[in-house]
């Protein structure tokens, strides 16, 4: 038995959706987060928010599905931010690369901000 | 001037490309062909994932990030390899490549004397490099995306070890090192167990069940220090592969660090032997955290005792008199030294009414904490008894039920209680089990107050015996406790009453408050400083009139 990751999806407006996830960021994990971001990204949403507040860790696996992520929303031409990190996840973020390309924010509502100021 | 490549020689080199080879033994292969061909006697490329310095001035080794990808026959340049600049040695290079496909990276050429670089090979190198961007960016990213999450790997350890020396709570930094070694080999879950001496207790566990604990006669020592707990997937019910690490201090194992399923885009799998290592480092961090968290609640535990011990001497404080009593035709002192913070010594002098006072001196079995205690017992029932009854045998004997019923079976207390009369100067006393006191007459003889029955708390139902004597004008009435005459010499000797007895004889004129500093002083010496195991208690009473 693992812990899987659960997500909920807020789409906050037409084009902004909010990904909230609870758990581990792993191979099943990330994939879970791609796979609704897609479907967001078919619907139209054009900006994506990982809102991060209930993952406590991340690997290697999920880190490059994110990176995945990412490079699907340069090509769209839409946005990525990742939210409410834990000091860890931020500073690997970093080191990885992945806020070279995505924004990152303190809290959901900065990043909400930021996202409709772009 | 060679031909260029035939048909034929192009399907060889694309062909290359479907094969599931390493890109490098692929791209190698190519290279080798090309350099055939068109009669080169060397060739490199380089590539680098950040932008490139300027390719006219640059010595591909020693530039950092660069990293040289593929090569064949004999480099070009002077001794050390390389040329210093890309026009010597008579190499091409490709920067257009890098423009075009977003590859930046160089390729070298080496050709003999007799063969200068023309415009084919440019052009052949394009077609390499577009053929291989692909697959070669991949790589490069792959390469990258490693050598990054090594940085992760470093900070996580650094991170570890600076919780490590900024918080002291064991679980917390247990979890923490867990989290980290987690995340860090891609496994899906993992256990952190610690071992309480008997016991493999479960501390820390993430994605996954986790057996709660497992018996240290289940598992075998030697198993445990090099990692190779044969029942260990038994530790995590459906794990399907196990790395575990001891997590040791001072080479004793102290617990197992077990992490499980390694994680592929593919699924799960074991976990290769490098990742050993790297989970060693956790344990190594999760072992400090367990003994830095052992030492510190060995202090908070001495710290939180000291402090009880403080209150418990200031409440015991409470209970000496905190004033000597005027007594009509008498002086008194009392005087009381803990051999700890709080001790098992006890005086009093309480007023009885009538002209009549008390002096009580009792030593309860043991010091510390626990005497304290039954001192206050001693206390408060005495006063109440006080209060209500006669001194007399009756009342010993309901404080001696008193003390048996609530204290426990090894603890007793030696008491003597006096009452002077200072109408009369008449002395009744009653000794349960207390060392003797003194009555040093104003002639220098001496009267010795015995015992007449068992220290009270030892059984329930004994009799006592008061007896009496008539103090005269200059007589002097010694009680004290086993610290005075039992202080020993560091020959182990001693001082006994003998000593007291000639010590109050000598200075019995003299102020009370002199008397006990000369005894104080006595028993110092006679100890060499040494400091004693046992409180020290003395009480003197003078008739004066």
């Amino acid at each position: 038995m693992t812990e899987s990751l659960k997500l909920t999806i807020d789409e906050k407006r037409d084009g902004l959706a909010v990904i909230h996830t609870e758990g581990y960021i792993n191979n099943q994990g990330g994939e879970e987060i791609a796979r609704v971001a897609y479907q967001l990204i078919d619907k139209g949403q054009t900006q994506l928010l990982l809102n991060l507040a209930g993952t406590k860790i991340v690997n290697s696996i999920g880190i490059s599905i994110l990176i995945e992520i990412i490079e699907k929303m340069l090509e769209i031409e839409g946005k990525l931010a990742f939210c409410s990190l834990t000091p860890t996840i931020e500073k690997t973020f970093h080191i990885m690369g992945l806020a070279q390309y995505a924004g990152i924010y303190p809290d959901e509502a900065s990043a909400i901000e930021a996202l409709e100021a772009s | 001037m060679p031909e260029p490549p035939s048909p034929e020689t192009w399907q060889t080199l694309f062909s290359l490309d479907k094969r599931p080879a390493d890109d490098r033994q692929v791209l190698t292969r190519q290279l080798g062909l090309w350099c055939a061909h068109r009669g080169i006697a060397g060739a490199a490329v380089y590539a680098t994932v950040d932008s490139g310095p300027e390719l006219q001035t640059v010595k591909p080794a020693s530039v950092p990030g660069f990293d040289r990808i593929a090569s064949v026959g004999e480099p070009p340049g002077d001794d050390d390899g390389w040329p210093e600049r890309i026009d010597e040695g008579g190499a091409a290079v490709a920067p257009s490549a890098a423009e075009r496909f977003e590859l930046p990276g160089i390729l070298l050429l080496h050709t003999p004397p007799t063969r200068a670089v023309d415009a084919g090979d440019a052009d052949l190198l394009l077609l390499l490099a577009g053929a291989r961007l692909s697959a070669l960016k991949q790589q490069i990213q792959e390469q990258s995306f490693q050598a990054k999450f090594r940085g992760v790997e470093l900070e996580a350890l650094y991170d570890v070890g600076l919780a490590i020396a900024s918080t002291l709570d064991l679980e917390e930094l247990c979890e923490e090192a867990l989290l980290r070694a987690v995340s860090l080999l891609d496994a899906r879950r993992g256990a952190l167990y610690l071992f309480d001496g008997a016991r493999y207790v479960l501390t820390s566990r993430f994605g996954g069940e986790a057996v709660a604990e497992v018996p240290g006669t289940a598992v075998d020592s030697e198993e445990v220090s090099t990692g190779a707990v044969r029942t260990v997937r038994d530790w995590l019910p459906g794990a399907r592969h196990v790395l575990s690490v001891p997590v040791e201090i001072e080479g004793n194992p102290r617990g197992l660090l077990m992490v499980a399923d390694k994680e592929s885009r593919r699924g799960v799998g074991p976990f290769p032997s490098t990742d050993r290592r790297t989970l060693s480092l956790f344990a190594n961090q999760a072992a400090i955290a367990l003994e830095n968290a052992k030492l510190h609640k060995l202090a908070l535990e001495k710290e939180r005792l000291e402090r009880e011990m403080e209150l418990a001497a200031e409440i015991q404080m409470q209970l000496l008199p905190k004033a000597m009593p005027e007594i009509p035709g008498f002086e008194v002192v009392g005087w009381n030294r803990p051999a700890r913070q709080v001790g098992g010594d006890y005086y009093d002098l309480p007023g009885l009414g009538s002209g009549r006072w008390g002096l009580v001196v009792g030593d309860v079995t043991g010091k510390g904490l626990p005497a304290a205690l039954l001192v206050s017992t001693l206390h408060s029932a005495l006063r109440l008894l006080l209060d209500r009854m006669e001194v007399g045998p009756g009342l010993i004997e309901r404080l001696n039920r008193h003390i048996f019923e609530s204290s426990s079976a090894n603890k007793f207390i030696t008491l003597l209680l006096a009452t002077v009369d200072t109408q009369d100067g008449h002395l009744a006393y009653l000794n349960a089990g207390h060392n003797p006191g003194l009555v040093v007459r104003a002639d220098g003889t001496t009267v010795q107050l015995d015992s007449a029955g068992l220290p009270l708390g030892l059984l329930p139902d004994r009799q006592y015996r008061a007896d009496d004597l008539d103090l005269e004008v200059g007589d002097l009435v010694c009680l004290y406790s086993d610290g005075i005459t039992e202080c020993e010499s560091p020959e182990e000797e001693e001082y006994g009453m003998e000593r007291l007895v000639d010590l109050l004889r000598e200075h019995r004129n003299e102020p009370l408050a002199h008397i006990i500093q000369t005894i104080d002083k006595a028993t110092i010496d006679f100890a060499c400083e040494l400091p004693q195991g046992d409180d020290q208690t003395v009480v003197l009473l003078r008739r004066t009139a």
